[in-house]
């Protein structure tokens, strides 16, 4: 029997780490039991924490639950027959509450799981049961329209001390000796995931001898870099065509361990000449990626890995007698540092995407032109209004802020066409009625005239994020020709967008 | 009042698409038919691509076009999920108030070739009810099955005749004086993109109520990339690592493509060797180098890559 199971806590006391959070959802298990639905708990944190642990301790609480995981086909129908009913069809037995426990979350996959996340979605909202997801990684693309809709409880990564006492508890409870130090070991390499670490210490004890810290060090730990590390090593500093292609049989995207030689090239080789041929060898290596990617046949990766391989390591005259340090291509720490400016740069071409039909990359094309034209007050106004930037958009462009006096005096000149624009519509309509022809008017920029029955402007969620400045920017023409009950509250948003405006000046 | 040219000079029939005649003359029967079948259009940037398929999907659906119209960015970040979801849910609902609905999407050789097969499945499934116009740069970088699914349709660069005409159009339009040696400098510049000289056009405008040639030049140097003769000096000096820096930083902060950047590099040492500040021979064998890396960029090779390895032929 595995340890990770004989040894799960029963108990919520039993739980190692995260008691404030443990605090929360106990108190989420309360709230049910006297009868208050509460929206459901999604937990998320790194694996072997606790988290299923946790569900599964939680619904003894409950008369009955069901658990979903990864491992379940989740397309739409599965998630829908298994829980959908259940979710929704109460009530018979009471107050006799299903708990649903939906697994790995973001482990669901567009192809295989077909609307799976937007049947998750519906379920929450129809749901009468309480229900746990939970989920891995928190920034995961396929959490995004879940998040919203449920508490979110962060579990954080078990401390090495906690798991080295459970793991003492555990060598004893199983009688085997051990030197703390290698329990400590194993602990701080497990890298704060409990499951690991029972895993490991059952595979390392031995009931007839003594656990030692020398055992450990003979473990993998979890961290794949060294792989990729031996691999780069290997190139650069072998000239032997026998251990360059030993080193690089590494479970790796092999792209990756081409940026990590090539990052590393003039790291290590000092003449020009080595560094001129060696990246020749790379950019070939690259040129049969491309080609791998465009044919589907995976037959060029093995040039590809020639290549990057015993052509970089033959690049060199002699191996060099020094010590290098195998460096992390910098390009990814230019990348990731400059994660914020990036989104701020994707964020404005989305919206260029929407008012000018033009690409990210198009988009982006533009923006050395829009940077000139942004420095003339008046023209930087019209395009962010136009565009709808954001005053972190428009710094993109300009450091100044736009002057209010030409905010103020735009704006003004914008309304005066509005005005002028309504009243040459509200005459054209006026023509229209003595004319009594029956044709329906062409449809203003934007919107609809009336509502077509069977248009279902796609029940999407990034439909629901989209801002609402799109209907304040252009009542005036409509107020006036339509009267419409939703109108009154656009006037209240209009209102309060003033108001908003007023204060964070 | 009207936010950036490109937009509002932006052809809306296909009677009044720049150049391109025969391309037009066809889509025209289209439009009689009230039917058309799957199109792509492939040509360089800026040479009415978009312009043509919104002015066609206005003509062919008439009034309600938006409602029948999907237009999408085949490069979406999101992935090819979120195209093939949109695709599917705008597919499901039929067509009405028009024959079909369109679905536009934009720089499908910059998807990846499963995401092509995968778009090529949703081709099939919905050829009933709608109609696709594929956009991009290079129709060699599309798989054949999307292509022999497709009439397709070869824009060429523009005209600098047609390019001046418009610009002139343009600034009687705004009220702009432009001297003749300007736009003749900024159709020399724009190479047949018709979006690029608007823009720089506009740029230019932005700065004074005349255009001239030194205006034109001004903005043209201030638009591209400041580093690149910084980084060729470093790589001619010797400090690769110092080159390559420029290089990663001028690609990711700036978002610098990989094909401006060869132009760019291009650009610049063709400067030196007409200032005479670099021998004939070297630059012969860089601009053999120069040139192996721009075909394996619109190749479909990593251009970052291929720039790094370009650099180290200057050492």
């Amino acid at each position: 029997m595995l340890w990770t199971d004989k040894y799960r806590p029963q108990e919520l006391s039993e739980v190692v780490g995260n008691k404030k959070e443990i605090k929360i959802i106990t108190d989420w298990v309360d709230e049910w039991k006297k009868g208050n639905p509460q929206i459901p708990l999604l937990l998320v944190g790194p694996p072997g924490i606790g988290k299923t642990t946790l569900a599964q301790i939680i619904a003894k609480e409950f008369s009955e639950y069901i658990e979903l995981n990864a491992s379940d086909k989740r397309s739409q129908d599965v998630i829908k027959n298994t829980i959908g009913e259940s979710s929704s069809s109460r009530s018979l037995f009471g107050d006799e509450y299903k708990l649903i426990i939906l697994d790995e979350v973001d482990g669901i996959h567009g192809t295989n799981d077909r609307g799976g996340v937007k049947a998750i979605g519906e379920i929450i909202k129809s749901s009468h049961h309480p229900m746990i997801l939970i989920a891995n990684d928190f920034y995961s693309k396929r959490l995004q329209s879940i998040k919203p809709k449920c508490q979110v409880i962060k579990m954080k990564k078990s401390r090495w001390n906690s798991i080295s006492a459970l793991l003492r508890k555990i060598a004893i409870a199983e009688g085997v000796d051990a030197n703390p130090q290698a329990l400590k070991e194993i602990a701080v390499k497990s890298q704060g995931d409990v499951r690991s670490a029972i895993n490991t210490l059952q595979a390392l004890a031995d009931k007839d001898t003594t656990l030692e810290v020398a055992d450990v060090e003979g473990m993998v730990t979890k961290d794949t870099r060294s792989d990729i590390f031996n691999a780069i090593t290997g190139v650069l500093k072998s000239k032997t065509p026998a251990h360059v292609k030993e080193a690089l049989w590494v479970e790796e995207d092999p792209t990756l361990v081409m940026e990590y030689i090539a990052e590393n090239i003039p790291r290590e080789y000092k003449k020009k000449d080595e560094i001129k041929k060696a990246y020749n060898y790379i950019s070939k290596a690259d040129v049969y990626f491309g080609r791998t990617q465009v044919s589907r046949n995976y037959g060029y990766w093995k040039y590809a890995t020639d290549f990057m391989g015993i052509g970089v390591s033959n690049s060199k005259h002699e191996t060099y007698k020094k010590f290098t340090k195998i460096q992390t291509p910098t390009i990814f720490g230019l990348m990731s540092r400059n994660r914020g400016k990036r989104n701020l740069r994707d964020a404005i071409a989305d919206k260029m995407f929407d008012k000018m039909h033009v690409s990210r990359r198009v988009a982006v094309s533009m923006f050395p032109y829009l940077e000139i034209m942004f420095q003339n007050d008046e023209l930087a106004w019209e395009i962010s209004d136009f565009l709808e930037l954001e005053e972190d958009e428009i710094k993109r462009f300009r450091k100044k802020k736009i002057p209010k006096k030409v905010i103020a005096k735009m704006e003004k000149q914008k309304e005066e066409m509005r005005v002028e624009e309504r009243d040459k519509r509200a005459e054209e309509l006026k023509n229209q009625m003595m004319n009594v022809i029956p044709e329906v008017e062409e449809p203003a920029e934007d919107e609809l005239p009336f509502e077509i029955p069977g248009i279902d402007e796609s029940p999407e969620d990034d439909v629901v994020e989209k801002p609402l400045v799109e209907e304040t920017l252009e009542p005036a023409v409509e107020e006036e020709i339509e009267e419409e009950p939703p109108k009154e509250e656009k006037k209240e948003k209009k209102k309060t967008d003033k108001q908003v405006d007023l204060f964070s000046f | 009042m009207s936010g950036p040219w490109v937009e509002k000079y932006r052809p809306q029939k296909l009677e009044d698409i720049v150049g391109q005649k025969q391309i037009v003359t066809r889509l025209e029967k289209y439009v009689g038919e009230q039917s058309m079948p799957n199109l792509m259009f492939t040509g360089p940037a800026g040479v009415g691509k978009t312009t043509t398929a919104l002015a066609l999907v206005k003509s062919i659906l008439g009034e309600y076009w938006r409602q029948n119209f999907l237009e999408l960015n085949a490069s979406d970040a999101r992935g090819i999920d979120t195209v093939r979801d949109r695709i599917k849910n705008f597919c499901r609902l039929k067509p009405v108030g028009a024959p079909f609905r369109i679905i536009f999407l934009d720089e499908v050789d910059n998807m990846t070739k499963d995401a092509q097969h995968a778009l090529r499945r949703e081709m099939e499934m919905y050829t009933k009810t709608a109609s696709f116009i594929l956009s991009c740069n290079y129709s060699s970088k599309i798989i054949d099955p999307i292509q022999s699914r497709c009439a397709i349709f070869r824009f060429a660069p523009l005209k600098g005749e047609e390019i001046k005409e418009r610009l002139q159009f343009i600034c009687e339009n705004e009220g702009f004086e432009a001297s003749d040696e300007g736009l003749e400098t900024i159709v020399y510049f724009a190479e047949g993109d018709m979006r690029k000289a608007v823009n720089v056009l506009q740029a230019a405008a932005s700065e004074g109520e005349t255009i001239t040639e030194e205006s034109i030049y001004e903005v043209i140097s201030k638009a591209k990339p400041q580093d690149i003769g910084n980084m060729i000096n470093k790589a001619l000096m010797g400090d690769f690592m110092g080159a390559r820096n420029i290089l990663r930083e001028t690609m990711v902060l700036q978002g610098t493509s990989g094909e401006d950047m060869v132009t760019q590099i291009y650009q610049d040492v063709s400067k030196r060797v007409i200032e005479g500040k670099m021998d004939a021979s070297i630059y012969m064998d860089l601009i053999e180098a120069i040139a192996e890396c721009d075909f394996r960029i619109r190749e479909g090779a990593n251009p970052r890559i291929q720039l790094e390895a370009l650099l180290t032929q200057f050492l």
